[in-house]
């Protein structure tokens, strides 16, 4: 469920050749198969391939926002689009590369010269740097930066909120308190991590993990120059080692970025780095910024979250607008979980009864319909990871119908012939959520399963549905949840959701409680892999085991319909980052 | 005078403290009643052990909530210290703490929100008092007219319009239907003194007719009881000018009331006009009130309840004081 | 009369702050049980009052009638008709945001509910809430005002400032807070008469002071009339003077007070629901329904002018009565 507002993370994204239209409607969607970049926008077609390939230089890139960002802290960003923000100033040791489809879900290396040499057990890491480097102050970017970068997210008690997948492998019983109550003299006494040189990092893990590049690959893996560290206040004055520095940040208001005369492109491979400026400005009028964006005085929603419903009935009614848009798949499921510890729904049955009792296409249009809500989906796998498949269908939700039979048939078989009572959680500051949640009650009526919506406050999701105690004292039996992986492999996605190493008391997102060694059994499988469509293998197996179970009744693979500027260049859909990626932007017309 | 000045403004802060005491409370209390752990609100997706207990240092939620208030209070007055990693930060006074979500200074957002609230407040105050009065008096002395009787039927309609209704239907019809307006948005005056009119009419001229059509009733009550009362008849009968007896009598008279209602009304609005800045996306002080609440961030409602209630008191001050003047039967004391 | 600063704070009925302005109704008092009488002939002549009755007439009885007249006229208020709307753009199919024989007042965007059911259960929510929060007013405000004019000395003293306290409370803010920390069902009740309760109980708590301070005044100036005092030297008890003699005499300020607050509770009551703390989904009410017409107005403008009309037209019904009753019982007012 995506944390709150954390809204998830880099990840799996549309994997994009073969991304269809969606079932019931819209199906011109994605007519191009032509992948070689050009100008000649059409409907999605960002999607698949670079639109407006160029090199021209110069001009002001003029992003929007109806959110403000968590932080421009590297050790805090943990949207997906201020991650994606991050990229025009902080780099790490390796980052995805900037390619449509699905190359952009490989790491390249960025800071560091070539990929890390991986000791025989798994267990070793270690990452050369590329030389001549530098900070946007001239100093030199040496591998003790970044271990320091990577030793500030230990203080959860200065610079909380990011993520925390690398002090969960780093720690090892340390119990290390961050840099700032670190007793080592030179504030590098994390154990795990070692810098023999100034252009040399190891990093010991206690497990292999398939993963950890991936994990350093977000923003709290970039370096952080210890003299310049102002803590808590880092992010309001970041050092930046990409083409960008901030000129200014103003929270809630927006942020101003210039070329970092110190970044050497001959460094970098990744980034494009062509208009000379960069704006941010944040509104709390999406409309007004809909409004902008289709007037051309805006050139995109740096958010990616889509546009209103208003913009969006005047985007699809106009070919023309219509061109400049689209709606990849993000790489969210949005669904239901059922609680298998409260009662009825302990019967598998019962559990089957609510999956066949309700309306795909009702619980699509709730999400905002086949093009600005996503795809009816058919399983637990994004269609974009590695191993998924959007054709396996098991509950049969594709042709779009309720199938009362089946579920009359479950509820007898659960020994509830006359239906039974239970309750529908759901957030009550996602109006979507709610709008499906409705939708579901609805369905559930015409079998006789009379469910409650309890509305709970959003902010609070960790200890109202993430709390097993809670979900279980509460009654929650359904549960309205959207997630999106934090990184783009079926591990990535599905373990947190399905695995019993994720059960926690509070902040748990398996909120079905499964509890399967099999399923266990095969996410270490995966993790041990060495070859990625082995483990895709492996995690399409966990996920026929979850769907078995009818534990979680997926609605849809998650779309947003965007708009992009006619004069932005090098507008493509990146995979990694699950939204067009920043970093290769540019104007045409140079202003 | 002096004294009764003195009486006032500690009653003005005993009431401002009562005000902290309570949304303090309420906002402590109740979560803590329904069994929900503070710091898990200001989690993010990853609620650590290690990071909920980060988040409690951090937020200083480990001390007693008494503790808590007097470290609030305290800031107000003298500023207070925050633990920043490297460093300390000094927080000066009057410091009303960091936002829980975003970590920013809770005063500057407040005092930058300020602008555009009274912006609102006192453009709308300027047309909805001139409005209502005119109408008002005018409607009196023509009382049972076709004017009174249409412009008391408008001003009825007015007072039973929700704002957010008529908000939408304005932005219906002059922003997107007739495309006469730009959108309701702030522009800081000295910027551009135009662009600052034109983005704040629509919503001046929404909220102005709701409380005009309060207005114009009111100064049509009052004006109709004064003229009705003996010193106006006297008045006549000694042969005064008509508008002398309106213009120096009727009016001074039949207006005095309205005083108390628009301080009321005013400091009401001034600590955030909460539908208006909803409906139009003004980042005014109701904004973040309303933006607080929804995070649960507790600086932000706390600041914002006591600018309100400080606006409240002022205002009803001031009213006091000016009644001294305007009426002499009141003597203050 | 939980106000927001942008719901009418005062009309000429509200109280001014300075106990001497207020007007003296007191020549009512003389008039007695003949009043009753008067002021009904009044009020029965009055034709833009009694338009203001029918008004409210209608709608209590559409709302007690409200399964009734949806079987008859429209379909259950959470039955969803996705085939009457277009699946890309969300939006009703045909004219008018869907009107049409079936449906009498459209549909609602992205799940086709039938608007009309929705305008009738939330005519429940809205007068429920009204009525009660403002009879909730009434007896605190009666209760206190009473004791507070009639015990003089502390209490009056302490109830006043109380009454001052939460007069200078930012009421919206705190209403809309309070609320939205309370749990969604308590004592046994669904979610949607937990709610209604709660909004009942913020209302009307906000409320009192209004009438408080009215009753406190009247009470004051009632305690030193003759009938009082010969009642008391009577030998009469406190309680039987309050309640035998000058209770009935408060009666008809209190009357018109309510009545006129009520207008104000339903503004408030669909504020709050604007603003989304209000009667949760699926169950609908006015002020919810504005607000998910934010998303749609300008391509469907019928979801938003509906449920924005209906307030409109409720409102200033009780606006009109009240001010009818009002006019009826102190004729000094015309």
């Amino acid at each position: 469920m995506a944390g709150k507002t954390k809204v998830m993370l880099a990840a799996t994204a549309a994997l994009t050749l073969g991304l269809t239209a969606a079932c019931g409607g819209g199906s011109d969607d994605n007519k191009s198969d032509d992948s070689s970049s050009g100008t000649g926008a059409a409907f999605n077609a960002s999607a698949t391939k670079v639109v407006n390939a160029s090199d021209k230089k110069g001009g002001t890139l003029n992003l929007w926002s109806p959110q403000d960002a968590d932080s421009f802290d590297p050790a805090i960003s943990y949207y997906a689009w201020t991650i994606n923000m991050n990229r025009l100033y902080s780099r790490t040791l390796m980052t995805y590369t900037p390619k449509p489809g699905a190359d952009g879900l490989i790491l390249t290396p960025d800071l560091a010269s070539a990929a890390p040499e991986v000791s025989a057990d798994g267990k070793t890491y270690t990452f050369k740097l590329k030389s001549g480097l530098k900070f946007d102050d001239g100093a030199a970017i040496t591998s003790k930066d970044i271990k320091y970068g990577i030793e500030r997210i230990f203080a959860q008690d200065v610079v909380p909120g990011g993520p925390l997948y690398l002090t969960d492998e780093l720690d090892q019983g340390q119990k290390y308190p961050g840099p700032y109550k670190d007793t080592d003299p030179n504030k590098l006494g994390l154990k795990t991590v070692e810098t023999p040189d100034d252009s040399t990092i190891i990093f010991k893990l206690a497990n292999a993990n398939a993963n950890f590049p991936y994990e350093l690959a977000l923003p709290g893996g970039a370096p952080v120059p210890q003299k310049r560290d102002t803590g808590a206040k880092y992010g309001l004055a970041p050092a930046s080692s990409g083409p960008y520095k901030f000129e200014s940040i103003e929270p809630g208001k927006g942020a101003t970025l210039v070329r970092n005369t110190n970044w050497d492109a001959s460094t970098d491979t990744v980034r494009k780095a062509l208009p000379d400026k960069i704006t941010l400005t944040i509104t709390t009028n999406a409309e007004d910024m809909d409004s902008r964006l289709l007037a051309g005085t805006a050139d995109m929603d740096a958010s990616q979250s889509g546009v209103a419903t208003q913009a969006r009935t005047q985007i699809l009614t106009d070919e023309k607008l219509k061109a400049n848009a689209a709606n990849p798949n993000n790489g969210f499921i949005r669904y239901a979980a059922i609680s298998q510890n409260v009662a009825p729904f302990n019967n598998i049955e019962c559990r089957k009864a609510v999956v066949y009792a309700s309306d795909p296409t009702t619980l699509q249009t709730a999400r905002g319909g086949p093009v600005a809500g996503g795809d009816i989906a058919t399983n637990m796998l994004p269609p974009n990871i590695l191993g998924a498949d959007k054709s396996y269908d098991p509950y049969g939700r594709a042709q779009g119908k309720p199938q009362a039979d089946k579920a009359k048939e479950a509820l007898t078989a659960c020994g509830q012939p006359n239906g039974f009572a239970t309750k529908i959680a759901v957030r009550n500051n996602k109006p979507a959520e709610i709008a499906t949640a409705t939708a579901l009650q609805a369905a559930l009526k015409a079998v006789n399963i009379n469910a409650t919506i309890e509305q709970y406050d959003g902010s609070q999701i960790a200890t109202v549905v993430g709390s097993p105690n809670n979900v279980h004292k509460k009654g929650y039996g359904i549960m309205i949840a959207g997630w999106g992986a934090d990184f783009p492999t079926g591990y990535g996605y599905l373990a947190p959701l399905a695995s019993s190493k994720f059960l926690v008391a509070n902040g748990n997102y398996n909120l079905p409680e499964i509890k399967d060694q099999a399923i266990d059994d095969l996410f270490a499988k995966g993790l041990a892999e060495k070859d990625a469509t082995a483990a895709g293998t492996d995690y399409q197996e966990a996920n026929k085991k979850v769907m078995d179970g009818f534990y979680y009744l997926p609605f849809v693979f998650d779309k947003a319909l965007n708009y992009y500027n006619p004069r932005l260049t090098n507008v493509y859909f990146h995979s990694g980052l699950a939204m067009v990626d920043f970093a290769s932007l540019g104007v045409s017309d140079g202003k | 005078m002096v004294a009764y000045l003195i009486r006032r403004l500690i009653n003005a802060v005993v009431t401002l403290l009562v005000v902290t005491l309570v949304t303090f409370g309420v906002f402590f209390l109740v979560p803590k009643a329904t069994g929900s752990d503070p710091a898990l609100l200001y989690i993010g997706k990853q609620a650590d052990p290690v990071a909920v207990e980060g988040i409690r240092t951090k937020l200083g939620l480990n001390d007693p909530i008494i503790v808590q208030y007097w470290k609030f209070l305290k800031g107000i007055v003298a500023g207070r210290d925050y633990a920043n990693g490297p460093d300390i930060t000094h927080c000066s006074a009057p410091c009303l703490g960091y936002t829980f979500k975003t970590n920013q200074e809770v005063w500057p957002i407040l005092i930058h929100a300020l602008p555009v609230t009274v912006s609102l407040a006192i453009g709308a105050a300027i047309i909805w008092v001139l409005m209502g009065v005119i109408f008002g008096v005018i409607s009196a002395l023509r009382r049972g007219s076709i004017w009174d009787r249409s412009v008391m039927t408008i001003a009825l309609a007015g007072v039973s319009l929700p704002i957010y209704f008529t908000g939408l239907l304005a932005l219906t019809i002059f922003v997107y239907g007739l495309e006469w307006l730009p959108n309701a948005d702030y522009t800081p005056f000295f910027d551009n003194p135009v662009k600052w009119f034109t983005g704040l009419l629509m919503p001046w001229v929404t909220l102005a007719f709701l409380f005009a059509a309060t207005y114009a009733r009111l100064t049509r009550a009052n004006m109709l009881e004064t003229l009705g009362e003996d010193y106006i008849r006297t008045a006549r009968a000694k042969g005064l000018k008509e508008r002398t007896v309106i213009g120096k009598h009727g009016l001074r008279s039949g207006l005095t009331p309205l005083v108390t209602v628009f301080g009321l009304d005013l400091g009401a609005l001034l600590g955030g006009a909460i539908l208006t800045e909803a409906v139009f996306n003004l980042r005014g002080l109701g904004y973040w009130a309303l933006n607080g609440i929804r995070t649960n961030d507790l600086p932000t409602i706390l600041g914002v309840t006591l600018f309100a209630a400080f606006f409240i008191v002022i205002m009803n001050l001031i009213v006091d004081l000016l009644y001294g003047v305007i009426d002499p039967r009141v003597r203050l004391g | 009369m939980s106000l927001g600063p942008e719901t009418s704070l005062h009309d000429e009925s509200t109280p001014t702050a300075d106990a001497a302005q207020e007007r003296d109704t007191s020549e009512k008092a003389i008039a007695g049980r003949s009043l009753k009488q008067i002021a009904w002939r009044r009020l029965k002549k009055d034709r833009v009052a009694v338009g203001g009755g029918i008004v409210i007439l209608v709608l209590i009885a559409i709302a007690i009638l409200a399964p009734l007249l949806i079987k008859l006229l429209g379909h259950p208020f959470d039955e969803y008709h996705n085939d009457k709307i277009d699946p890309t753009l969300s939006l009703p199919l045909g004219k008018l945001g869907g009107i049409s024989k079936d449906f009498l007042l459209g549909v609602e965007p992205v799940n086709g509910r039938d608007i009309f059911s929705r305008i009738v259960y939330g005519a429940q929510t809205t007068l429920t809430v009204a009525f009660l929060s403002a009879f909730l007013s009434t007896i605190l405000g009666v209760l206190f005002g009473m004791s507070a004019g009639f015990l003089g000395g502390w209490v009056d003293s302490v109830i006043s400032r109380i009454m001052d306290f939460l007069l200078a409370f930012p009421q919206l803010l705190f209403s809309i807070a309070l609320v939205s920390v309370l749990p969604q069902s308590m004592l046994g009740f669904n979610t949607r008469w937990s709610r209604t309760i709660v909004l009942i109980v913020v209302i009307g708590f906000f409320g009192w002071p209004y009438i408080g301070r009215i009753v406190r005044g009247q009470t004051l100036s009632l305690r030193e009339r003759e009938f009082v005092e010969a009642s008391r030297s009577l030998g009469a008890r406190s309680p039987r003077i309050l309640f035998r003699e000058m209770l009935p005499n408060l009666a008809a300020p209190i009357l018109v007070y309510t009545t006129l607050i009520i207008p104000t509770n339903i503004l408030t009551e669909a504020a709050l629901s604007f603003l989304g703390v209000g009667i949760p989904p699926p169950y609908p009410s006015w002020g919810g329904m504005l607000s998910d017409a934010l998303q749609f107005y300008r391509y469907d403008p019928m979801f938003m002018i509906i449920p924005g009309a209906m307030i409109f037209i409720t409102v200033l019904a009780f606006n009109l009565f009240g001010d009818g009753l009002r006019d009826a019982l102190d004729p000094k007012a015309r």
